[in-house]
């Protein structure tokens, strides 16, 4: 099968590279980035070669798509003149004598580019990228700092907080990034109180999510095999001594956290691990939520996602849920019908 | 104990060196050790004793992950400790204690002198072509005399899970729920018999599992030891490579970082078997003494 991906000549054998597939139909392959991933009739994704046999590259350890290319823009290893800036960490250069990029990498330039290469003023394409302009994959060979398209929030990056920060901004007065996107229509996705708002001291904690090695995504799969249930088989929320004392919270027992979405509940680890952060002179704790957890499986238990809120990033929409405000307390959640009323309760309190 | 009895066939002996300098605590091997030996779940409880929800070896877990949470600092030199307290600066007063999480990949230490070994009536245990102990789950009768001549706890009788809402006793369910054999590491007789490594090893992304031969690997280990002591690394030790400990040296043995009780490992285990020459050479005096008491009173008797 990976034979016939990496493809063929007219005369049936292997080709070595994409840049030998040809557009008469002499040559065939399944997807031109595996092209010559079975070079010389070999399995090269089979290959185990110890890195102490060969370069730091380890080109012969296994093999990546495109072309066995370990590192991306590599020509920017080199300086100018097409002389790596350091020799102990060379990695692609120009040799004069045979004039081509060469190296213990495959370069991730046109190999027989010369680094004094100036294109001509009608060149289009890879011939209109300079010699030693290494980001091949853009328009003018450079890595851009400065972004006057693409970005809908650039030209500049910068920095902004999270949508449900606890704090302003210690950099300027804009506080979220302004392109945000956010359903501020939509009744259920309704926002805390944020930074000096009035009402934000009700949702006081930061909360992150993140995964355990266990588990995969929101557990959807992992929650059903034994195997991996059994190494991580509840939800639990991560706190620090400190934050566990201010709220009576007992490892081993039961926590709510509240944001103005939902509650869930989960059991408390209390850990020195998830450590408070000073800003302005004022400390925030965390509150850690694998997310894990839903309905259904051979284990359930709280879905931190049902406590997150939509406020996207405007480039890729994704919403920020490795960092949002929430309220943690002693105790199991509210069921039923209770619950939502119980989520309302401190939503109002917040408004008032 | 290398094999004896095997003649020819006698291989090197082999085991693993368990260096958890380097532990990741992706549990990566108690999964694999489960799907290559068919070993059921151990139940779904959750433990609070950090990431650790396996708790122990047992007849259901071969390998398991031990973590620990320790307010120590990584490197004796305090440069760790230094980088922790710089950190601090950002952090609350009060938590900028040095912190290191230590995991350990725990699982049958294949002993030199094995107790269970020794205490096996049935011969169900068996010391294979490469010096490692195996049970025989069709010729174990489940008489359970094993267990407790284990010193580290590891072989155990398959109690098969319940769950939490079982029952006690659900009458259709006893029977089928308990097993009946004892079981533990095979070192994977069956792929080493094919050439294979065992299944956690291979599975072990930062290779700290490593199977191979144990002269080599306690060379290896050595040198190990050396490097890390070099660069200050905060109490690593070697544990079970002594070949003249109480169980005659593991044939899977540990670096750690701490003591071996830190881990919940005994710290000077003995194969309870050793005892035995001491105990029959009492035996032996007390019935001579027996036996010089009542000729004595035979003769105490004719008088």
């Amino acid at each position: 099968m990976l034979a016939e991906i990496s493809g063929r000549d007219e005369k049936g054998q292997a080709l070595s590279g994409y840049k030998l597939l040809k557009a008469d139909g002499s040559t065939s392959c399944g997807c031109w980035i595996y092209c010559g991933s079975f070079a010389d009739g070999v399995n090269q994704t089979a290959r185990k070669r110890p890195h102490w046999e060969q370069s730091a590259s380890a080109l012969e350890w296994g093999w990546a798509w495109p072309a066995n290319r370990r590192l991306l823009y590599s020509r920017a290893s080199a300086d100018p003149d097409g002389k790596p800036w350091s020799e102990r960490k060379r990695l692609v250069w120009w040799d004069p004598q045979e004039q081509r990029w060469t190296g213990t990498d495959t370069p991730d330039f046109d190999e027989e580019k010369r680094p004094d290469y100036v294109p001509p003023d009608d060149a289009t394409g890879p011939d209109a990228i300079r010699g030693d302009h290494p980001f091949i994959m853009q328009g003018d060979g450079l890595g851009w700092v400065y972004v006057p398209q693409g970005l809908v929030d650039g030209p500049l990056p910068t920095h902004y907080e999270p949508h449900e920060s606890p704090f302003e901004n210690p950099l300027y007065r804009q506080r979220a990034n302004p392109r945000r996107q956010q359903n501020k229509d939509l009744r259920e996705d309704p926002y805390n109180p944020v930074a000096n708002e009035p009402g934000s001291e009700l949702y006081p904690f930061v909360a992150t999510t993140y995964r355990l090695t266990e588990h995969h995504t929101a557990g959807g799969m992992s929650r059903f095999i034994p195997y991996l249930a059994e190494l991580q088989p509840q939800m639990f929320v991560e706190v620090h001594p400190d934050l566990a004392r201010e709220r009576g919270l007992e490892h081993g027992g039961w926590a709510t956290i509240t944001t103005a979405r939902s509650a869930i509940e989960a059991r408390v680890m209390v850990t020195e691990r998830m450590r408070p952060v000073t800003v302005g002179g004022k400390v925030h704790h965390q509150v850690g939520l694998p997310y894990h957890w839903g309905q259904r499986g051979l284990t359930t238990g709280g879905a931190a996602n049902d406590l997150a809120h939509m406020a996207l990033d405007p480039n890729v929409h994704i919403q920020e849920v490795k960092a949002f405000t929430c309220d943690i307390r002693p105790g199991r959640r509210p069921r039923g019908p209770r619950l939502p009323q119980f989520v309302a309760e401190l939503r109002e309190r917040a408004r008032r | 104990m290398s094999a004896t009895t095997y003649g020819d066939e006698a291989r090197p002996r082999v085991g693993f060196f368990t260096d958890t300098s380097v532990c990741i605590g992706c549990k990566a091997c108690e999964v694999a050790c489960k799907e290559w030996n068919l070993v059921p779940d151990d139940g779904l409880e959750w433990t609070g004793h950090s990431y650790d929800n396996t708790g122990e070896l047992s007849a259901n877990s071969w390998r398991h992950v031990t973590f620990v949470e320790q307010a120590k600092p990584m490197r004796i030199d305090g440069e760790t400790a230094a980088v922790d307290a710089l950190e601090g600066d950002h952090l609350a007063q009060g938590s900028a204690a040095p912190l290191r999480w230590l995991m350990e990949s725990d699982v049958c230490k294949h002993c030199t002198h094995a107790g269970c070994l020794d205490a096996c009536p049935t011969g169900a245990l068996f010391r294979t072509e490469f010096g490692t102990v195996v049970v025989q789950e069709d010729v174990c009768n489940g008489c359970g005399y094993c267990v407790p001549a284990c010193p580290f706890g590891v072989i155990d009788k398959r109690h098969l899970p319940r769950s939490p809402e079982d029952a006690p006793l659900a009458l259709p369910l006893l029977g089928r729920k308990e097993d009946g054999r004892v079981w533990k590491c095979t070192l994977c007789y069956d792929r080493l018999k094919d050439g294979h490594e065992p299944a956690c090893a291979k599975a072990c992304p930062t290779d700290s599992i490593q199977f191979g031969e144990l002269d080599e690997l306690r060379e290896r280990a050595d040198k190990r030891l050396a490097k890390l002591e070099a660069e200050g690394w905060n109490g690593p030790r070697l544990y079970g490579r002594d070949p003249d400990d109480g169980v005659g040296g593991f044939g899977a043995f540990f670096l750690l970082l701490d003591e071996p009780e830190v881990y919940g490992l005994p710290p000077d285990p003995v194969a309870p078997t050793r005892h035995l020459p001491r105990l029959w050479r009492s035996t032996a005096l007390a019935a001579a003494a027996v036996l010089v008491g009542v000729a004595a009173a035979f003769v105490g008797g004719a008088e």
